[in-house]
């Protein structure tokens, strides 16, 4: 029998990473934690070249400060203190669920499947409800404070 | 559906004919479906009626053999195992498995699968190869031991957990959920004693450390194999013996079988037609 | 067994740039919040604010800390990412060379950095 010859562009590629199918919130989870680690990473880069560069003399370091009072520049700041908490609340899931607590055992499967993740569904939510509380408080100062 | 007379459905296809086609595209057909029909049996219809170039894996028609997964919808599914009522939608389009190289039309190229599955060994391995080889009494399982794996037994290779996962979608050398899963169900039998030989695999560049817990194999999982579970409690045990954690133990002994088995019937033993069994009590 | 201790460090990692930049984060963001529980951190990006901190041995010592914490644990998740995209062995390798030799150059600017202030 001639093989056929397949076609490649079947695998989804990284879009697949982004978007894969109708499947539930914790395949959402992993795309988020993916974009705000990627996120939090280039913020850092850069963060780490202003404070550096700029800190040897006052004047300097004064006009760069200046510059990143712009509330364009805040925005930005607040965005990195929720992908901050997400990232670091998701990542407790996350080193929990992978070490194997909070997984529950193995059950023999009877329909309807309910999946350990399914199970552990209320925990993983409490920690995210938990991100965004903390993204109220960072967002009552960043307002407050300016 | 309420109504119960024929009432017809739009079915857009993903056709591919690598000899005759530069690229995928979709042929739409207009099926007649009445409740408790399957997306398999809509096809069917399709090739005995409508399309016979129309080419699909399917054998059981029970959800048993793996070979009907496609994506249905934009989610994998078994189209054997999957009503038209419970998709909920008005058109249903029907695509081969992502992941997974087309060979033609909604049939993909499982080999990958089947190549990966062989690199973790899925089989009892045992030092007493003797035994093995010419076995002269069972390993003692308590049924506790048999439910810590049992759940893992049930994968039926589809390749459906391959299509949800996000890693194959980009990493074509990942061990992909489902040898993993199969790799937790051996390390974890207590018969076996080859946990060290399998996980040179996958601890590897490409192996278990790619998966990043998004959950959507085992949530796509037709038969509830939950391979989630088993991949991070395989983390768990190579974490565990990295630390040297790890509880040692020895694989399963022997159990000579009882010599005297009682008649099967609760019958009194004179009516057992065996002459050399005996009767208790 | 590498790629385990890999994968464990960038969990241990993780855990404690949580508490350390969790410090930096409150500190720098949650001024109105802390004065109000009476810690002084008022205009955290002022001049004074960041030399005061430079010339503080448990603030340098923390930022270094979490310098080291955080560039272990990003370039290794980027790393992750990368590896899941591109399957060639050698690619790999340079990818792989490349960004430990980042990663050391980055820590070694950003901790040469706050220890020449300290010394001023």
């Amino acid at each position: 029998m001639k093989r056929m010859q397949p076609h490649k562009s079947n695998y989804l590629g990284i879009l697949g990473w982004i978007w894969g199918g109708n499947y539930r919130i914790e395949r959402y989870l992993y795309t988020l934690h993916r974009v705000t680690g990627l996120g939090i990473l280039l913020f850092s880069l850069i963060h780490l070249c202003v404070t550096t560069f700029f800190r040897m003399q006052q004047d300097s370091w004064e006009a760069a400060m200046t510059i990143l009072h712009n509330p364009w520049f805040k925005l930005g700041e607040y965005l990195v203190v929720i992908a901050f908490a997400y990232h670091s609340l998701n990542g407790l899931r996350l080193i929990l669920q992978e070490l194997g607590f909070g997984m529950g055992k193995p059950v023999p499967p009877i329909y309807p499947y309910r999946d350990s993740l399914r199970k552990s569904r209320r925990w993983s939510m409490a920690l995210i409800g938990t991100a965004a509380v903390i993204s109220l408080v960072f967002l009552y100062d960043f307002i407050v404070g300016g | 559906m309420k109504e119960h007379g024929p009432k017809e459905m739009i079915f857009k296809v993903r056709r591919y004919d690598p000899e005759r086609d530069a690229k995928p595209h979709f042929d739409i057909f207009t099926v007649p479906v009445t409740r408790g029909i399957t997306v398999l049996d809509a096809l069917l219809y399709i090739k005995e009626n409508l399309d016979s170039t129309l080419v699909f894996r399917t054998s059981c028609r029970m959800a048993i053999c793996g070979s009907c997964g496609m994506l249905i919808n934009k989610r994998p599914h078994l189209a054997c195992h999957t009503q038209i009522e419970e998709l909920k939608a008005k058109t249903v389009t029907v695509e081969p498995l992502p992941n997974l190289s087309v060979i033609k039309d909604l049939v993909v190229d499982l080999s990958p699968l089947f190549e990966k599955h062989k690199l973790v060994k899925p089989y009892i391995i045992r030092a007493d190869t003797s035994e093995m080889d010419n076995p002269t009494a069972e390993f003692y399982q308590s049924p506790e031991e048999l439910e810590s794996f049992l759940q893992f037994t049930y994968c039926v290779k589809c390749g459906i957990c391959i299509s949800a996962c996000p890693t194959s979608a980009t990493d074509k050398q990942f061990l992909n959920p489902q040898a993993l899963a199969q790799c937790y169900r051996y390390c974890a039998d207590t018969r076996d004693d080859g946990e060290q030989e399998r996980l040179l695999s996958v601890d590897s560049e490409n192996g278990i450390w790619h998966c990043h817990l998004a959950g959507a194999c085992s949530d796509a999982c037709p038969k509830g194999v939950d391979p989630a579970l088993a991949i991070q409690l395989l983390k768990r045990r190579l974490v565990a013996r990295a630390t040297n954690l790890a509880k040692k133990r020895k694989p399963a002994p022997t159990v000579t079988p009882p010599t005297y088995s009682k008649p099967k019937l609760p019958f009194p033993q004179f009516t057992v037609n065996d002459k050399t069994a005996t009767v208790e009590g | 067994m590498k790629n385990t201790y890999l994968w464990l460090a960038q969990l241990v990692t993780g855990i404690l740039i949580a508490v350390t930049l969790g410090i930096h984060m409150v500190w720098m963001h949650l001024d109105t919040i802390l004065s109000a529980l009476g810690i002084d951190a008022t205009e955290p990006t002022s001049w004074a604010s960041m030399i005061q901190r430079s010339r503080d041995i448990g603030w340098v010592v923390l930022y270094i800390f979490l310098l080291a914490f955080g560039l272990y644990h990003a370039l290794y998740g980027l790393r992750n990412i990368i590896f899941e995209s591109i399957q060639s062995r050698r690619i790999r390798l340079v990818v792989t060379w490349s960004i430990l030799a980042f990663g050391i150059l980055a820590f070694a600017w950003g901790t040469y950095v706050p220890i020449i202030l300290l010394s001023k």
